[in-house]
């Protein structure tokens, strides 16, 4: 019966996200060019900060080069196709590649360290990339940005909106497969209690790199795709200032929470259009409000919502 | 002379531990026969839970072996002295305080049995949780355990991984002598029943005596004495050590 009753409610919510998410899918037929525009962005951040969210929220890795994983991707794929004309997709699976690679060769070197470390070397490595690629003006262009193709043979605006849509769900897909198999078990114990995990029989150094790299690969695959539909890659992509948006969208959505990053990375956005105005500030604004959030709403706008509804109707919780 | 090695399930030789320039072990012998309920007691600071850390591969020695059914486990990682057998549990207990009972065991199942599916680790993850008395606990966030039942769940993870050899930190601490009687009881029913040998640091010394074979006793890292829990605590020695002059 309590069975039955349950799997009326999975199938409720399956087919809520189902029409949810075609809703999504047909809703830029009705926007104009810049919300078309906006929209892609949004998925752009959504496939980065969930990404992210696989270190940071589920087995508590604060890595700080997340972004620059992404430009590993945008510029690995970039310069195939400039310099080798290589073809973009499959310069976009060549750019995961080396994100993942270089996930892996950062990892093997301070994962062992864990807790600030990982962070302060993440954030130099993230430094040093930027530096090479500013500096490296014969390969990537510097600061002028480096001019590369598109994806498609005639550029849509809603065609990019489909491919940003599938690779967010790849994402989402990856992520919530990963976290919900056992390897998920095994991510969740060892942020709680490392100690505690390895005496459980949990290799604690292979189970934080298999997170760090998938989610490097993660966000090199976002870079790149990044790249060929603005088709022109900055040092912008590897920079801090989008390390600390991913960050601010993930604690603010919900750290730790599978939808969190997704609806941080949409409101972020969409607000950070409204106040283009403010220049660089907005990302200031976003830090010191994810300063709070972390400090008064550690499960960001999910838990808080979870936390209402369960006030509203406590027989459900 | 083969055979008596295998009655051996864990030997220590020589084993000598410092931190830093205070030797916490030296030369500390000692074994453990398959199939005993072994007791190790001593004060407090004798080191008992440094040569658990030890063994259990938490920490390395400075010096000495290790050895689990014959073989060298001096220096392993405590996630591989796991997968080969040994299980132990946390004096100040770490459950896993944002996941559930279930899913705390859970951990424990899946490591030992890689591949193992939702479904089954979920059969095998309530089975240990009933065998200490949480099935109905399961799907509780471990956070909201009181100190009695932290000390149960840690007992139910280590025996989700199918140790041979069962390592018990203090697990009587916080129970009155009703629950101790049930406590004893139950830690006889696993060596009895799942064929378990287990090491055990106690001061409550009536479980002690009630419940072991044989009693090691510890004192500033050294072993004073080994013997029945008769023997040892009419042992002068013994007596000097917890009670002084």
């Amino acid at each position: 019966m309590s069975q039955g009753a349950s799997i009326l409610k999975s199938n409720r919510k399956n087919f809520l996200y189902g029409a949810g998410l075609a809703a999504f899918a047909v809703l830029p037929w009705t926007l104009g060019a810049y919300n078309q525009h906006v929209l892609i962005v949004c998925l752009f951040y959504t496939m980065m900060a969930a990404s992210w969210n696989l270190i940071a929220g589920y087995t508590g890795q604060i890595s700080f080069g997340h972004a620059a994983f992404a430009g590993i991707g945008a510029y690995v794929s970039g310069i195939l196709a400039v310099k080798a004309g290589l073809n973009p997709w499959v310069g976009v699976a060549a750019g995961t590649v080396a994100a993942a690679f270089f996930g892996l060769l950062v990892g093997l070197l301070c994962l062992r360290m864990g807790g600030i470390y990982l962070s302060l070397t993440t954030l130099g490595f993230s430094e040093i990339l930027h530096i090479i690629i500013n500096n490296e003006y014969e390969i990537t262009r510097g600061t002028m940005g480096l001019q590369v193709p598109g994806l498609t043979t005639s550029y849509s605006k809603i065609s990019y909106f489909y491919i940003f849509l599938v690779g967010a769900v790849i994402t989402l897909t990856i992520v919530y497969k990963l976290v919900h198999s056992n390897v998920g078990l095994n991510f969740r114990a060892v942020q709680n209690d490392e100690r505690a995990a390895s005496a459980l029989g949990v290799d604690v150094v292979r189970t934080r790199l298999l997170a760090f790299t998938v989610s490097s690969a993660l966000a090199g695959m976002a870079g790149a795709l990044f790249g060929h539909y603005m088709m022109l890659i900055t040092p912008h992509i590897p920079s801090l200032d989008q390390q600390f948006l991913v960050l601010s969208m993930t604690v603010i959505g919900g750290l730790g929470s599978f939808v969190g990053p997704v609806i941080g990375a949409f409101c972020l956005e969409i607000l950070s259009e409204y106040i283009r105005a403010w220049g660089e500030y907005h990302v200031l604004v976003f830090g010191l409000v994810a300063l709070v959030v972390a400090r008064f709403a550690p499960k960001g706008l999910v838990g808080i919502y979870k936390a209402w509804r369960g006030k509203k109707r406590p027989e459900t919780a | 002379m083969a055979r008596e090695d295998d009655l051996k399930l864990v030997q220590g030789v020589g084993i000598t531990k410092t931190f830093g320039g205070v030797q916490a072990l030296s030369d500390v012998d000692f074994e453990v026969e398959k199939g005993t309920i072994v007791g190790l007691i001593g004060p407090n600071g004798a080191g008992k839970t440094t040569l658990f850390n030890i063994v259990a591969g938490a920490i390395a020695p400075s010096s000495g072996v290790v050895r689990f059914q014959g073989e060298d486990i001096t220096g392993w990682s405590a996630y591989k002295v796991c997968r080969r057998g040994i299980a132990r549990t946390f004096q100040v207990t770490r459950p896993f305080g944002e996941m559930t009972c279930l899913e705390n065991v859970a951990v424990g199942v899946v490591n030992r049995q890689p591949g193992c599916r939702r479904s089954q680790w979920t059969v095998l993850a309530a089975e240990c949780l009933e065998a200490v008395g949480l099935k109905d606990l399961a799907a509780t966030e471990a956070r909201h355990l009181n100190v009695v039942q932290k000390k149960k769940l840690e007992i139910a993870r280590a025996l989700a991984t199918r140790p041979e050899l069962l390592m018990l930190d203090e697990v009587l601490g916080g129970l009155n002598s009703q629950e101790i009687q049930e406590a004893v009881a139950f830690i006889q029913g696993l060596r009895d029943q799942r064929r378990l040998t287990i090491l055990w640091i106690e001061h409550v010394m009536g479980a002690i005596m009630q419940a072991t074979e044989k009693v090691i006793v510890l004192d500033q890292g050294k072993i004073l004495t080994t013997g029945t829990p008769t023997e040892v605590v009419n042992d002068p020695r013994v007596i000097h050590a917890y009670l002084g002059d």
